[in-house]
């Protein structure tokens, strides 16, 4: 789709010719997020400075009914900022002040852009922190976070984005800037705002974002298990839930991911390691003492092979050292792998681990793991050369398979990554046509027009047709007349 | 379509059967709404019957009240109409329970206390404690947003709600969210059913996100001289290495209410942990308490129930204020002045969270127009910041004298708006109950 001149006059006028960029090599930077598969650059990508700007942006796509995507850091997986049909990406990172802090009311109002773990910087000395911490914090943006309603390994005790939002501005694809919620918790009417986070980009575009703020821990304390396999590694994670320990993280890595980082970097996992076990507990220092010991012991219980308590902050990073380098321990093993990021119950954690030796097996694919064992929230990484087709082949239908496993187990289809255009055509395998037309609806509320970010999120599925109705229950007849 | 009574009498029977359909007088008068006396009083069974008699109420522009336990049908606007009463009492299963994932599916009738004696079992918990939860419909608690003391260490309804089933103004019976403490697929539909009373669809399933009891708990009642100590005490607490369970700040009457000693107000204090960080933050409590002059005192075991009786205020007017964590003191202060000058010699308790300023208030009886200036002064008075003050009960003169719910800004009541004539555009669902007349 070519943008008329009109539009391209029109968004100069806006932004001046510094927040325009319309030549072929400037866009082509801004086809694809991070999930490189889907590529699709937008016409012209616009870089507003002010709200202002960006209600403007939108009243005039409306106006010449032209799509439009917004766009934070690009570090999302699921091919969200990128524009498949075209139209006009709006890039927020100019957007990047933090607006207010107030610490004595635990909150702070920023703008979209702003990298999220330039937050916990600027608070970190007074003693507190921004909760969501996905592992793309030193990059992604908070109104990407918010849009995608990111996790993070600390999101097993701390909850995922949305339960740190407290207000956001949006302007809705009706071209309105609209103030949802704010400092004062408890606003009467709709939770609008708890209902935007995670809209993906397809209510409108987040101007600036109202979080709360924690006060840092007393304590933290990691603890490091080793297991001989999976089985007895998920038995302690049930353990240690049982026994009323909320870990701050729990995260579990599998034989082929161990391999690849003792290939690598080399985190000392003993030999013989089918599973590690990374626990960590923050809170009041006599809570986290106790609980420690008592996560450590239950490990022990249950069969690991070696337990390691971190005496102090350079060994705790080194017990984590393993874990965050662990996707790049793999270009080792195959240069490229598809990501998974589908949740199943806790308590079905050994059995999707078997279904997925199984299907890599089946596929002639290696599959490595490693993911938030305590909300389930798996990261299969299915391992394939690009150069060859058919191995390309065999990941997609390997990963495709482990989808439906964890669905047939009760899960869900994305659990921190979100659905983008990835995951669109997945959605009817988790919800019924009733569900998928609610959603629609409840879309079309903030973007009549279906311009904002289109394509994305929602399936192409009758249910989400114009004028699509699910059946509704057929009355007793002849009742009355 | 103009519709004949009795046939829908006769239509509603068929769906429901002989026990799940009332049109006896006394049976009407008992489910009344603020004295709209319905037609039939429904009470299905299933969430098919409620899809039913959701589906006939449509096509017959019939409007219809859920209900729970019938506990806050006070909270909101008059009705502007009550064809049938939707007792979802009936719907009253524990649907799965799964310990070892901290989950539990329940029908929405299910009453909080039902299931946390369930969950007593394997020492699990749904923090969620409001004033009368025990009896409370979990439907009820969810569609009225209602939240109590743990909200300052575990959040509300939207910090536990994971999935909802609901049926729709026409009948259609629809899922949101999921069964896993963590999902991302899709919009977060559950979001927009907490606190909108019925109005976009009536809940019949919740899936909630359960927690460890803690292994210990114990607390202390912090008495100070005023409120500006107390503020001082919030403050100093939420800027500490404490993890409290509980924050909440009552005034003098609320003190009093609750049996303790007298006082100008206080903060009582719960911490739940194992039992050696129990001991710890206790002793960091009362240091804290000593350093900005009030005192911390143990409490008995039952204190937290002694504590529910204080809101509890017959026939009297309750409001839930909603003001910043920094202007609690403030907001306790401009109280005491309104009541002295519009209602004097009406006593008013005040409890509610500090932790995050959400306060309850309890008024004796009052006239209705004193009730209502007093609550447009306070509204008035935490408005700037943010604030909101709604009449969560109160006799319906006062709540036709006033918006029970305040203003909503236009922006965000255009969007709400929106949704209703979206999702239930012919107005059967607590039909004018809602903000802006929804
Ligand atoms: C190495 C790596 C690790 C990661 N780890 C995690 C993790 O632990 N947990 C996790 O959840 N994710 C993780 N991610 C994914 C990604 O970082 C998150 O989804 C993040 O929230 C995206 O932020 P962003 O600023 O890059 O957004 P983008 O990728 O630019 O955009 C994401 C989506 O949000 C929309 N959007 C962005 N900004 C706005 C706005 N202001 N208004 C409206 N819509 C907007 C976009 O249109 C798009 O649909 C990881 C990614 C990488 C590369």
């Amino acid at each position: 789709m070519a943008l008329t001149r009109t539009v391209l006059d029109a968004l100069t006028r806006i932004l001046g010719p510094d927040g325009v960029i319309s030549s072929p090599e400037g866009r082509l930077v801004y086809e694809c997020d991070m999930q490189t598969f889907y590529k699709g650059a937008p016409d012209v990508v616009a870089l507003p400075e002010s709200a202002e700007q960006v209600e403007a942006i939108v009243r005039l796509c409306r106006r010449e009914r032209v799509p439009v995507v917004p766009r934070g850091s690009g570090s999302g997986l699921i091919g969200g900022a990128m524009a498949p049909a075209g139209g006009v990406m709006v890039g927020l990172n100019r957007m990047d002040r933090i607006l207010e802090v107030d610490l004595p009311n635990r909150c702070a109002t920023v703008q979209p852009g702003l990298v999220n773990l330039w937050l916990t910087r600027a608070v970190e000395d007074r003693g507190y922190f921004f909760a969501p911490d996905p592992s793309s914090q030193m990059v992604s943006s908070i109104g990407g976070n918010v849009s995608t309603n990111a996790g993070g390994p600390h999101c097993l005790k701390y909850g995922i984005t949305v339960n740190h939002v407290l207000g956001l501005e949006l302007v809705t694809g009706a071209g309105e800037r609209v103030q949802l919620g704010g400092k004062v918790a408890d606003r009467p009417g709709y939770d609008l705002t708890g209902t935007a986070v995670g809209a993906e980009g397809t209510f409108g575009l987040v101007t600036a974002i109202t979080v709360r703020l924690l006060h840092a821990a007393e304590a933290v304390k990691t603890v490091l298990a080793s297991f001989p396999s999976i089985e007895h590694a998920s038995e302690a994670v049930s353990g240690i839930i049982a026994a009323g320990i909320i870990p701050a993280a729990l995260e579990m890595l599998d034989a082929l991911m161990i391999q690849a980082i003792e290939a690598g970097i080399g985190a000392g996992y003993p030999k013989g390691a089918a599973a590690v076990l990374l626990i960590e507990l923050d809170g009041p220092a006599a809570e986290v003492e106790a609980q420690a010991e008592r996560a450590a012991a239950i490990c022990r219980e249950r069969g690991a092979l070696d337990v390691r308590v971190a005496r102090d902050e350079a060994e705790r990073a080194l017990l984590w050292k393993g874990r965050k380098e662990a996707a790049g321990a793999l270009g080792r093993l195959a240069p490229m792998y598809m990501l998974q990021d589908a949740v199943v119950p806790r308590s079905k954690l050994p059995a999707i681990m078997r279904e997925i030796l199984a299907i890599s097996e089946r596929h002639g694919v290696q599959i490595a793991n490693v993911f938030h064992a305590g909300d389930g929230n798996l990261h299969p990484l299915i391992l394939y050369d690009d150069r060859h087709p058919e191995q390309v082949e065999r990941a997609r239908a390997a990963n495709e398979e482990v989808l439906h496993a964890c669905i047939a187990m009760g899960g869900t289809v994305t659990g921190e990554h979100g659905v983008g255009l990835d995951k669109a055509q997945k959605l009817p395998l988790q919800y019924a046509d009733a569900d998928l037309n609610f959603m629609y609806r409840l879309r079309g509320v903030f973007d009549p027009d279906r311009l904002m970010n289109p394509g994305k999120l929602l399936p192409s599925h009758p249910a989400c047709g114009e004028g699509f109705r699910p059946a509704r229950p057929r009355l007793p007849d002849g009742a009355w007349i | 379509m103009p519709v004949a009574g009795r046939s829908v009498g006769g239509a509603l029977a068929a769906i429901l059967g002989r026990e799940g359909l009332r049109e006896d007088d006394a049976a009407r008068a008992a489910a009344s709404v603020d004295g709209e006396v319905p037609r039939w009083v429904a009470r299905p069974a299933t969430p098919e019957q409620v899809s039913g008699v959701l589906a006939l109420a449509h096509d017959a522009g019939l409007a219809v009240a859920p209900r729970g336990s019938g506990s806050a049908l006070e909270l909101g606007r008059p009705p502007a109409r009550v064809d049938v009463v939707l007792d979802l009492g009936g719907l009253d299963r524990v649907l799965d329970w799964s310990p070892d994932d901290l989950t539990v599916s329940v029908q929405a009738g299910v009453s909080a206390g039902a299931l946390a004696t369930r969950l007593a079992g394997r020492r699990q918990l749904l923090p969620l404690d409001p004033p009368g939860a025990a009896t409370r419909t979990l439907g009820g608690l969810t569609a009225t947003a209602a939240s109590g003391p743990l909200r300052a260490r575990y959040g509300t309804l939207r910090d536990l709600l994971l999935g909802v089933r609901f049926v729709q103004a026409d009948g259609v019976v629809t899922w949101g969210g999921a069964r896993v403490v963590k999902s991302v697929s899709g919009y977060d539909v559950p979001k927009l059913m907490i606190g909108a009373l019925g109005t976009l669809g009536v809940l019949v399933e919740l899936t909630l996100r359960l927690h460890p009891t803690p292994e210990a708990e114990r607390t202390w009642l912090v008495r100070v001289r005023d409120g500006a100590e107390a503020q001082a005490v919030v403050d100093a607490l939420l800027d500490s290495a404490i993890q409290p369970n509980r924050v909440e700040l009552l005034n003098g009457a609320a003190l009093g209410a609750a049996g303790l000693p007298a006082g100008a107000a206080a903060v009582a204090v719960s911490v739940g942990t194992v039992a050696a960080a129990v001991r710890a933050q206790g002793e960091a409590l009362a240091a804290l308490a000593r350093r900005v002059g009030g005192e911390a005192v143990p409490q008995p075991a039952d204190f937290w129930d002694r504590y529910g009786r204080a809101g509890a205020l017959g026939g009297g007017v309750r409001l839930r204020v909603a003001t910043l964590v920094t202007g609690l003191a403030a907001a306790l202060g401009e109280l005491d002045a309104a009541a002295a000058d519009l209602a004097p010699g009406v006593a008013a308790r005040v409890t509610g969270c500090a932790a995050v300023g959400a306060l309850h208030v309890a008024l004796a009886p009052i006239a209705p127009e004193a009730a209502a200036a007093l609550v447009e002064r306070l509204r008035g008075f935490v408005a700037p910041a943010g604030g909101s003050v709604v009449v969560e009960a109160g006799p319906r003169a006062l709540r036709e004298a006033l918006d029970p719910w305040g203003p909503v800004a236009p922006g965000p009541l255009g969007l709400m708006r929106a949704l209703k004539d979206e999702f239930d555009p012919a107005r059967v669902l607590n039909p004018g109950r809602f903000v802006g007349g929804l």
